[in-house]
């Protein structure tokens, strides 16, 4: 328990440290760092978040519809709900989690059992700065850019094959969307997202900081716990936006009185 | 020998088997005769600019002992270390290697600095071309430890720390690294060049 709430204290005060030392952007190597970790976790992994978004789309149309047996209005509303509200963001940042939070904690955790952490140190270069600043903002500009393409994808891809493949008119499905839609869905789920991943990175980075141990074993328990912890506080975060935001939680489960 | 004119001076509390170090301020030394842990507690030292209690710690002519965080900072701004593996970051070839101080301290300095970084690589027998798009996994210990150098020598410190500079090379490469301490001190002569050597084990 005191283990946990260390670790807890650990990623406050990282998260802290982040937002003081923003600045530190603007140093050449740092914003080099920074445009690499913009490049790995939001542009390369495009390519695979458009598969994935326009076939949940597609997935959550056809299920509605030809399955449920219901109407365009509905489709698009759980669309609307379920895609652009929800499950983007999420799917966006347990995306990030896989690919770019396993890299951070497995590369600094590497660095700092094979002695690259105490070179940084060696050259004045606090490793906080270097390493931690710009994956944080990298990886929390990503997820919410990733959240973007996965709504698009996932909202008009989804809308498109299901016009090509169940008897239902696009212009009818996209005139519902745009009848529902508010400003409000998503900005709500631009911020969700960007917390999402500045989240993801600052627990990446403090199990990657602190391994648990000097041996090469570290490496992968430190893997473990980042990719665990940062998937529990997604969730988490994800019950409390909805809380805030909507007044509702699981799922309409827990409603707030307004 | 005053304080004022020793570049480092170190004596670890008495009573135990810690390191005594006493080098002149300018010109290149060796500290020879450590042993493995003494070279380790007087790098940490040095390099944290603290001494544990009992012992006298002496950094370019300033007792540590005594001095404010931002005076210890200052200090250590001066002090440059070669560790004996170069202490680069596997991720980034020689050439941002060599550049990562002097852009994350000195920015302006890098205006030009591609000139300076080619005269020293190829003055020391290595092609700039071929080492400077390299990642540390692809060279030779000499290549490791001759990017480390110049990364050190752009900063310009007045004391360089070098541990086992010579160690592990081959005869030419011994040559080569053998001229770190000149070239050094051509672009900073008022600089002190301190080679740290592990005196061998005895069985």
């Amino acid at each position: 328990m005191i283990g946990v709430y260390r670790e807890f204290e650990g990623c406050m005060r990282l998260s802290g440290y982040v937002l003081r030392r923003l600045a530190v952007l603007a140093r050449p190597p740092v914003a080099e760092s920074l445009t690499r970790q913009i490049y790995f976790t939001g542009a390369s992994a495009t390519a695979g978040m458009v598969l994935r978004g326009a076939f949940i789309g597609t997935l959550i149309i056809a299920y509605v519809i030809d399955v449920l047996d219901a109407n365009a209005t509905l489709a698009v509303k759980i669309l609307l709900w379920v895609v652009l509200r929800e499950v983007g963001p999420l799917i966006a940042a347990v995306l990030v989690i896989q690919r770019s939070g396993t890299a951070v904690v497995t590369e600094l955790a590497l660095m700092q059992i094979s002695g690259e952490i105490a070179s940084l140190r060696h050259m004045r270069i606090d490793p906080r700065d270097y390493l931690v600043v710009p994956r944080v903002i990298g990886i929390a500009l990503s997820t919410a850019a990733l959240t973007f393409y996965v709504q698009l994808i996932a909202v008009g891809g989804g809308m498109l094959l299901s016009a090509l493949t169940i008897d239902v008119p696009l212009n009818e499905m996209a005139g519902e969307f745009f009848a529902l839609a508010s400003p409000v869905d998503f900005v709500y789920s631009v911020i969700k997202s960007f917390l999402f991943g500045a989240t993801i990175a600052v627990i990446c980075c403090y199990h990657g900081l602190h391994p648990p141990g000097t041996s090469i074993n570290a490496v992968p328990k430190a893997a473990i716990n980042a990719v665990s912890q940062s998937t529990l506080l997604v969730m988490l975060l994800n019950v409390v936006f909805a809380y805030l935001v909507f007044g509702q939680a699981f799922f309409g489960l827990v409603t707030a009185k307004l | 020998m005053s304080p004022l004119e020793v570049a480092l001076g170190y004596e670890a509390p008495a009573g135990r088997n810690g390191p005594r170090v006493w080098i002149p301020l300018g010109g290149s030394h060796r500290a020879a005769g450590l042993s493995e842990p003494q070279r380790r507690e007087l790098v940490s030292t040095v390099l944290e600019v603290n001494a544990e209690p009992g012992a006298r710690l002496v950094v370019l002519g300033v007792e540590v002992d005594g001095l404010r965080p931002a005076g210890r900072a200052a200090l250590r701004d001066r002090i440059g270390f070669l560790p004996a593996d170069g202490g680069l970051i596997s991720s980034l070839n020689a050439w941002e290697n060599i550049v990562l101080p002097t852009g994350f301290h000195h920015h302006r300095r890098l205006r030009g600095i591609e000139a300076t970084v080619n005269r020293l690589v190829g003055g020391l027998g290595a092609d700039p071309h071929e080492l400077l798009s390299k990642l540390p996994e692809r060279m030779t210990l000499y290549e490791k430890k001759l990017t480390g150098y110049v990364r050190i020598v752009l900063e310009s410190p007045d004391l360089v720390l070098a541990e086992e500079l010579l160690g592990g090379l081959g005869p030419e490469e011994r040559t080569a690294a053998a001229r770190f301490p000149a070239v050094y001190l051509e672009s900073h002569p008022g600089g002190t060049f301190v080679q740290l050597e592990v005196a061998p084990a005895h069985e």
